[in-house]
């Protein structure tokens, strides 16, 4: 314990000297998150909208519906459905069965379907519809174009909850006697590889969630954004996709003999990819893959957070969280399992 | 004995960086692995290490066979590598601390012996220095306190003074002297022959990743043929006169320097006065004369037919 407590330390202030650390953990994500806000300037802060959505004439629904303060409901006869849909009059038909119709996929759709499915939900369990928890904050005081700043945010931080992935590679860098000098040096101290990956994992969580930590503080406090109404799931999510940051770092580290600043340009170029497919430079591709190709946005770590962020904290909804936090878990022992086989191999064939 | 190896081999693909490599290091002895550049000398002490496998072979340390999970044999050995090993965010005593912190758990005595080690290697006016801000002999200075601090019993000293200047160099010198008095069984490996001559109770010189001849360096240089040599400057000789001194007894050979011969004896008798009769004879002037033993560097390049830095 006292072994690992002092290879903590000093693994931990090597790696928290370290310039590249500094920039890429701490200063970039608070430089990205200022440019962001300075280009989404006020968009977080729009008039409450409404969605219009439609039902039908005799809909049993219509008056929960009209409840809802944020939806126009709209009585149609059945023959004006596909009209209105394509027309942009409704963003959405609900038919008796609680089934959505729609002419397109974007935000509107989602808070109906979020909507619908919590009715569902209230008749699965033979609650009486007037039951329905309404004081569920589908959308605070945002329009779709802040959703849209929102989930260009979340995006964000789901990328940076991932940026342990550089210690990662630094801690298994130099651990490896092919790969670097010290490494050299440590294989034939008494020191066990695990030991000193197990500290260096420690370290490149705490300083990572530290960084992660003040990015939050800086976006609450500085730049006065509030991102979060949802703690418990969205601290999990973060955490976990620290895990999987670090865990993907000592995967990269691990299963090829590049050199550092090469891994470090695919940890850039990883999670920069998951980030954008996760709707970082705009929803239009996250809303693109939602449609074309909803696996690869159901898998993709980066995604899952965002998604989740979004939707605790947005909509107000949980009910994928688990889910998301599972398949984070299964990367992170996935990336593990195949980073052991790589630094299993106790002898190399030159350093 | 030591360190034993026999008859290791070891190849990257087609080259054969150890051919049939033996060694063995008795205890308390500094050895030195003398060779080019390129001989095969770190990758001795990787195998050695269990750093690197190798083709064949067997390598005992202390011993037992070496394997990279031989913790007990690992806590006796300590490695001054080639290239400083070091944390780039560590200060200087950070780095010593931490690397005897994976040898000696007890706080006070790896104080003590980080302190000791610091004072040592000369860096005791350095200790919050960061590597980066250190001269290159300072750092090969540090270089070698994080692999002694921790008292070991055996040590690898590869090529350490490669880069330093001569002051820094001397001191790292007379410290490993004093590791070894201080009991220290030493490897070391260079390329210059100065340091093996005045550090090593026996040397091994290598080539091609063969050991060619192991001794004392007096055994070393008797089992050459030349065993004089006698340098001298004439400003004016002809080519005949050269050839007539080839022709003295006991020279082996004769190379040419500007106005310097550099005669080169067999072993024997009146060499020197063989020399002067034939100056005489020949009424030449010459500017300088003096005679000395061989090097190192003519064992070396009898042994190979090369220079050593070759």
């Amino acid at each position: 314990m006292n072994k690992l407590f002092r290879n903590c330390l000093y693994q931990g202030k090597n790696l928290f000297r370290d310039p590249g650390f500094l920039f890429w953990a701490l200063m970039y994500p608070i430089i990205l998150f200022t440019f962001f806000n300075l280009a989404f300037s006020g968009m977080m802060n729009y008039e409450p909208v409404n969605i219009n959505v439609g039902v039908k004439n005799d809909s049993q629904i219509a008056y929960i519906l009209k409840d809802i303060d944020f939806l126009n409901v709209h009585e149609i006869s059945g023959d004006e459905i596909a009209e209105k849909l394509k027309s942009g009059d409704i963003s959405a038909f609900i038919d008796s069965n609680l089934n959505l119709k729609v002419a397109g996929s974007g935000i509107n759709q989602t808070i109906i379907k979020e909507v619908v499915e919590q009715i569902k939900q209230t008749f699965v369990l033979n609650r009486p519809l007037e039951k329905i928890d309404f004081s569920v904050d589908y959308l605070e005081d945002r329009n779709q174009e802040a959703n849209n700043v929102a989930v260009t945010f979340y995006a964000l931080i789901a990328m940076v909850s991932l940026y342990g992935i550089f210690a990662g590679i630094e801690t298994v860098s130099l651990i490896q006697a092919n790969l670097s000098d010290v490494g050299v040096r440590i294989n034939v101290t008494p020191l066990k590889k695990g030991s000193f990956l197990l500290a260096g994992t420690i370290d490149a969580l705490l300083l990572n969630l530290m960084s992660n930590g003040i990015l939050l503080l800086f976006i609450t406090f500085i730049l006065r954004i509030t991102l979060f109404y949802e703690f418990f799931y969205s601290i999990i999510l973060i955490i976990m996709g620290n895990f999987l940051g670090v865990a993907l770092g000592i995967f990269v580290g691990a299963s090829n003999k590049k050199s550092e600043d090469a891994k470090s340009l695919m940890a850039i170029a990883i999670t920069l990819f998951l980030s954008f497919l996760s709707g970082l430079m705009g929803p239009w591709i996250k809303v693109m893959l939602d449609q074309k190709a909803p696996l690869l946005s159901r898998l993709n770590p980066v995604s899952i957070i965002t998604n989740n962020l979004y939707r605790l904290n947005f909509l107000g909804s949980s009910k994928s969280a688990g889910e998301g936090i599972l398949f984070l878990a299964f990367y992170c022992i996935v990336l593990i399992l195949g980073a052991y086989l790589f630094l299993r191999r106790k002898k190399y064939d030159s350093v | 004995m030591v360190v034993k190896m026999n008859n290791v081999v070891k190849r990257y693909n087609e080259l054969i960086a150890l051919d049939h490599f033996n060694m063995e290091v008795v205890e308390g002895e500094i050895l030195g692995l003398l060779g080019p550049n390129g001989c095969g000398k770190t990758t001795a002490i990787s195998c050695i290490l269990s750093l690197i496998r190798f083709s064949k072979g067997e390598i005992e340390v202390f011993g037992q066979r070496m394997t990279p999970n031989s913790y007990d044999i690992k806590k006796k050995i300590g490695l001054v590598p080639q290239d400083v090993s070091v944390f780039d965010n560590l200060n200087v005593q950070e780095n010593v601390d931490y690397f005897c912190g994976l040898y000696v758990d007890d706080k006070k005595t790896r104080q003590k012996y980080v302190a000791q080690a610091l004072e040592f290697v000369g860096l005791m006016d350095y200790i919050k220095f960061y590597p980066k801000k250190l001269s290159g002999g300072l750092k090969r200075r540090l270089n070698i306190a994080c692999g002694i601090a921790h008292k070991p019993e055996l040590i690898f000293l590869d090529e350490p003074t490669i880069g330093v200047d001569p002051q820094s160099r001397n001191f790292m010198l007379e410290g490993i002297k004093e590791l070894n008095r201080q009991g220290s069984t030493i490897i070391y490996t260079t390329h210059y022959l100065d340091e093996a001559e005045m550090l090593c109770r026996r040397i091994i010189i290598m080539d091609n990743g063969k050991d060619l001849v192991t001794g004392t360096t007096e055994e070393l240089k008797k089992m050459i043929t030349t065993s004089e040599i006698i340098v001298v400057t004439f400003p004016l000789i002809s080519e005949e006169l050269i050839n007539e001194l080839r022709n003295l007894p006991r020279v082996i050979d004769i190379d040419t320097n500007d106005e310097e011969y550099i005669i080169k004896f067999e072993n024997g008798v009146n060499n020197l006065s063989n020399l002067l009769e034939f100056i005489n004879e020949h009424n030449l002037s010459y500017t300088s004369l003096h005679s000395k033993l061989p090097t190192l560097n003519e064992v070396f390049l009898e042994l190979t037919g090369k220079e050593l830095r070759d």
